[in-house]
Parts: structure tokens; sequence; C-alpha cells
């Protein structure tokens, strides 16, 4: 966060204009459509780096879930903006951000989140400043720090919080099932 | 509740003086078989109103969509399912994207089928469809009494297309279903939308009555108009001394082979239906012989055919039967894969399951080393009244056939199997009274048998 980045609205804006093309399943094995190797191979060449097919094949096998695929389309989105293209960022740092952070974030929330949800939005942008060396222009490095972890922090215990009542519901419903009156009562005509 | 406070208030909370009287003659009659266990309706009035609000649905809707086309209503049905329903909400998918949705099984809701409940749905009067299944995956699926008595309206579908309309009304029994094991769940109800008419579960095993020859003695004093059950369970009802003709019988459970379908049809006078149902989505299509094949029932169950990696397959190809929507609004089904297959072809406009086979093909090896699919097999016994069988290769090549059924011509179903085989395969014939439930009917120990 060392260095002072863009404007953060910029960043979030163009988040909420994600287009249809980077939010379309990504494909895995049969499955989907968009191919995310080609889309991180794109915008690392706008980004004026170029690597290796062999490389990017990292993203065509198993080793990346399908929201975890989504939210690197997302980035990619992201990082194809003017202000990155100028930046001068390194393949490696791009390449640890969609490999690495994806993962952080694709374990907290569905991919759509980081585009519908204006906090989302904010974490994402935040975060590939934050991994990538930068802050939001016009705010100090506590200031960054702070929003970030705060975000991060209030969006873990909405997860927590949504996460124990899934699973008191869940527990509800095995438990009913279980009772002998569910377990009786099954006046059908035909049976299986 | 406490599992001694349910009472019959509760199983049965709209029942009259002339439901209560039809009650008492299905429990008290002199012939009646030990009814192990209890059961009810648990339809309230308002329960009623919308059975019978479907039941005009049903009648009134076309099952089916256009050739190459989805139905209409799929990509509503689809968003809902991904907002309201824990498992499918994580996909995070486009409700437009059909085709990218991932596909489940059974073992997605043997594993824990709680994450199949909408949110929407209240826990309160949740029930449960037990089924043991064959490939030892137990299952215990959500469902409520609303769909258990919606499976009335495609039982009543089914039989428009035999052109027979239920005519039973009060005092008078409706069903029996029937079923032949040593151990089965057995109780008595009725049918509020039918004027409480009679509902019986009924066991033909000797061990659930004081007398064997009480059973035609009984089921000749409810003359129910409809009998249910599963081939072998009828196989034993067409041994009894019965003077009453059903209008119909409907057969579920396990595939009714067309020589046995005949026979029950010259037993009973009437004609037989074989339905094609599981406790995971109720009656889904019945066997009709004009259109080839099995019809579908639901107006809002979409049927694809998939391949092995799960696309779907070309116009006419066989794959796994897989399911979207359905009637079961506590277990919405998202390209549930079934474990049936079949093809799936349009006649006359509707879509029609070709071939219908539970479970995945598996391969036989004939004595020339050519591979046979079992389907040879199914259509080489189509002529045998067999009410049930299972046939096994082993390592060795060798044919195990495992037989149940009465009069069975043993002479002829093994060179049926030899004129397939060739004359010189080692086959072992084995009659059995009874499976005591689903088998898994073709299998194989060779390599290669699963194409």
């Amino acid at each position: 966060m060392e260095r002072e980045g863009p404007i953060l609205e910029s960043l979030t804006h163009r988040l909420a204009e994600t287009p249809q093309d980077f939010l379309a399943e990504p494909r895995i094995g049969p499955r989907g459509k968009v191919a995310t190797a080609a889309v991180v191979g794109d915008m690392l060449r706008l980004l004026g780096r170029d690597v290796s097919a062999k490389r990017l094949q990292a993203f065509s096998e198993d080793r990346f879930d399908r929201n975890q695929l989504a939210v690197i389309l997302i980035l990619c989105w992201l990082l194809a903006d003017d202000w990155f293209q100028k930046a001068g960022l390194e393949a490696h740092q791009l390449l640890r951000l969609l490999e690495t952070d994806a993962a952080e974030l694709a374990a907290q929330a569905p991919s759509k989140r980081y585009v519908a949800d204006a906090d989302r939005r904010e974490e994402l942008a935040r975060l590939a400043l934050a991994k990538l060396g930068f802050r939001p222009e016009g705010e100090t490095i506590a200031q960054a720090q702070d929003r970030l972890t705060t975000l991060n922090s209030t969006e873990r215990a909405r997860v927590m919080q949504a996460a124990r009542a899934a699973e008191e519901r869940a527990r509800a419903i095995r438990a009913a099932l279980a009772k002998k009156a569910a377990e009786e009562s099954a006046d059908k005509w035909t049976r299986e | 509740m406490n599992p001694e406070s349910i009472t019959d208030a509760d199983r049965y909370p709209t029942l009259s003086e002339s439901g209560r009287r039809m009650l008492q003659f299905l429990r008290e009659h002199p012939h009646a078989p030990i009814f192990r266990n209890e059961s009810g309706n648990r339809l309230t009035t308002e329960d009623l109103e919308r059975v019978r609000e479907f039941e005009r649905e049903t009648q009134s809707a076309d099952a089916g969509w256009r050739p190459g086309q989805l139905p209409s209503w799929l990509e509503s049905f689809v968003g809902q399912c991904l907002k309201v329903v824990p498992f499918y909400r994580r996909y995070d998918a486009n409700p437009g994207e059909f085709h990218s949705l991932p596909t489940t099984s059974r073992a997605e809701l043997g594993h824990d089928v709680a994450q199949f409940v909408p949110d929407s749905v209240t826990i309160d009067r949740l029930i449960n469809f037990r089924t043991s299944g064959t490939t030892g995956h137990p299952l215990l699926l959500a469902s409520h009494p609303i769909v258990a008595a919606n499976y009335l309206a495609f039982h009543k579908r089914a039989l428009q297309r035999f052109d027979l309309k239920l005519q039973h009304g009060a005092g008078q029994v409706g069903v029996v279903l029937v079923g032949f094991q040593r151990k089965c769940f057995t109780y008595v109800s009725v049918t509020p939308t039918m004027s409480e008419s009679g509902l019986a579960k009924i066991n033909l095993h000797p061990v659930d009555w004081r007398d064997p020859a009480d059973r035609a003695k009984y089921l000749d004093a409810l003359a129910p108009e409809v009998y249910t059950g599963d081939p072998i369970a009828f196989a034993e009802l067409s041994t009894l001394p019965l003077r009453g003709k059903p209008r119909a019988l409907i057969s579920t459970s396990m595939s009714l082979l067309p020589a046995m379908r005949q026979r029950l049809m010259e037993r009973f006078g009437c004609p037989v239906l074989d339905l094609y149902s599981m406790n995971e989505a109720g009656p889904i299509a019945v066997a009709d012989e004009a259109a080839g094949g099995h019809v579908l029932l639901q107006h809002r169950l979409y049927v694809e055919i998939l391949d092995a990696s799960g696309n779907p397959v070309a116009a006419g190809q066989r794959g796994e039967i897989t399911l979207t929507g359905g009637f079961n609004f506590c277990l919405p089904l998202l390209r549930y894969r079934t474990g049936d297959f079949a093809s799936l072809e349009f006649r006359r406009g509707e879509p029609v399951l070709m071939g219908l086979a539970g479970r995945p093909p598996v391969r036989f090896r004939t004595m020339t080393g050519e591979w046979l699919n079992n389907i040879e097999v199914t259509h080489a016994f189509r002529q045998f009244a067999l009410a049930q069988f299972a046939l096994h290769q082993d390592r060795e090549g060798t044919l195990q056939l495992r037989l149940a059924g009465t009069d069975l011509r043993l002479n002829a179903i093994r060179n049926a199997l030899l004129e397939l085989f060739g004359p010189n395969q080692a086959l072992n014939i084995e009659t059995i009274s009874n499976f005591e439930g689903k088998v898994v009917q073709y299998t194989s120990d060779l390599t290669g048998a699963q194409p």
C-alpha cells in the first residue's frame, strides 16, 4: 500500500458495470462458456505482459473451483482498466493476485456479489490494489488498511452468521424428518 | 410432537362420520389382515383446496415442450431454486444458462437432504419418503401431505390415457396398495378428495394374515376400484381366488415385462398401467403402447437425456434420464440424474421415453466374444411373464439367472438366452419365491461390461 493508486470510485464503478461476458459461466471440462485461461492471457497482454501458454494452462485445469474462476474473470475485467494498463505491473504480481488472492475472495462470497453488492465491490477493488502495493487516491496507508479490514471482518461476520442460521435450519429439518409423525405419514396411492 | 400423542385427528384432520365408518370397516372387517402401522392423509381444509386446484391444473395442462426448446416455465423455476434452495444457491449461476448448471444425483440427496429444502418451506408439517434403493444409497426425502395427495392427479391423468375415469365415492374403497414382502408398512386411510373413499395398504404375504384364505375374502369385501403395487405383488394377487374385478391395476417400482402385463390384463380383465415413478419425483410417465414408450405425466417436469459426462445426447440416443422441476415443493429438482436410462423421442408432438430401463446399461459377452446390450436380454424376455429377474455374468462368463414368478417356462427362457448367447453358453437358472424388494436387474463381473 506504499504507493497511491487510482480513485477508488473509478474502480467500483467499473465493477458495477462488469459486462455479461465476464459474468458468464467459466468453462470447466465440457461445461460453461468462458475459457478463463484465454481471458487471463488477453488481460496480461493488454497490460504489456506476455506469459507462455503453458503457464496459462493452470487456469484450464481443475486447480480452481467454479467460484474462484468466476472471481478471476471479474478481476480480469477490473485489471483491464486504463489505470492498471499504465501502472507497470509485473506478470508475477498479477498472476499471484489471480491464483492466490482470488481464492480468499471466492471463499467468502459467490462471485456475483462482487459485482452486485456495493461493499463487496469496494472490498474487491481495495484488495486488488493492496495486493499490488497500492492504496486508493487520497487515503493514508492507515486509512486504507482500516477500511479494508473493516470490510473484510464485517463480511466474515455476516458469512458466519448466515452459515450458523443455515445449519440451524438444516438441523431442524433433519430432526423434523426423523420424527415418527413424519415417518408414518405417507398417504399416497402408489409407492415406489 | 410426542409419538404417543398422534391421534386420528392428526392423521385425518377433516374426517367425517362417513370417513370414520370407512376406517372402521377397513380395520375391523372379520377377514382383515394385521395392520402393522398407522398413517393418514393429514390434509387440512386449506390443503384440500390446494390439492383440488392442483388436480384441475394437471388435467388441463399439457406435459411437454417443443423439440429443441426448453419449457417456458423453466427459467423462472431455475431462478427460484438458485435463490431459495441452499444447495443450489451455492451454484451462484445464471438461471438463463440452463445447460451450464451442474447435475445432481442420489449421492447429493443422500448426503444431506436438508440442503434441498427451500427456505420458504415451513418445517412443522414435513413428512418423509424413505427409499432403500438398489445401489446402496438409502434416501430419506422431504415431502408434505399435499405432495402425497397430489400423486392422485397424475394417476388420474394416466388412467385417462386408457379412457378410464375413477367412479368410486363415499362408502366405497378407491384403492388397495398391495405388497408381497416379509416386512411391509401397512395401514388404512381415506382419500378426502374422493369423498373419503377407502385406502388400504396391505401385505399379501401370509405372515400378515390370521388365515391366508382371508386375503381373497377381505379383498372381495373391499372391492377396490384400483389395485396398485409391483409386479411381484401382482403375481401373488393373481393367484388368489378373487371374485371381484378392479377397473385398473397400476404397477410401479419395477419393470413390468409385456407378457407379465398381458397375463395380468387377462387375469383381472382390466387395463394394467405400467407407471414410471420414483420417490424423488413421483409419477413421471406411463407406458402407452400406442405411443411406443412411456409418455410423460407432469406438466412442470423437464426431462433431459444426458451422457456420462453430463452433456445432452443427440436426439433419439440413449442416456441417463435427468429431471428438472417436479411437484414436490419440498424437494425441487435441478438436473437430477435418476440412474435410469432411455431415449427421448417426440411422437405426435409429445415427448416419449423409449426403451426405459432402470440402472446403467450393462453389456454381456456372448460365446463369440460379441458384446450384447442388456436391452437385448429385456427384448428376449418380453414374451415371458416374469414377475422379477436378475441376470449376472461372472468372471468366467457364466450367466446366473434368478427368477421369481409363477408358471415359469424355464426351458423356453433357457432357450431364449442360448439363442442370444450361443448354444454352449454356461447358464445357471435359479427360481426363488421372493427377491425381498428391488434388485439390480443386470450385473457383470467382466471388464468391459460397462459401456
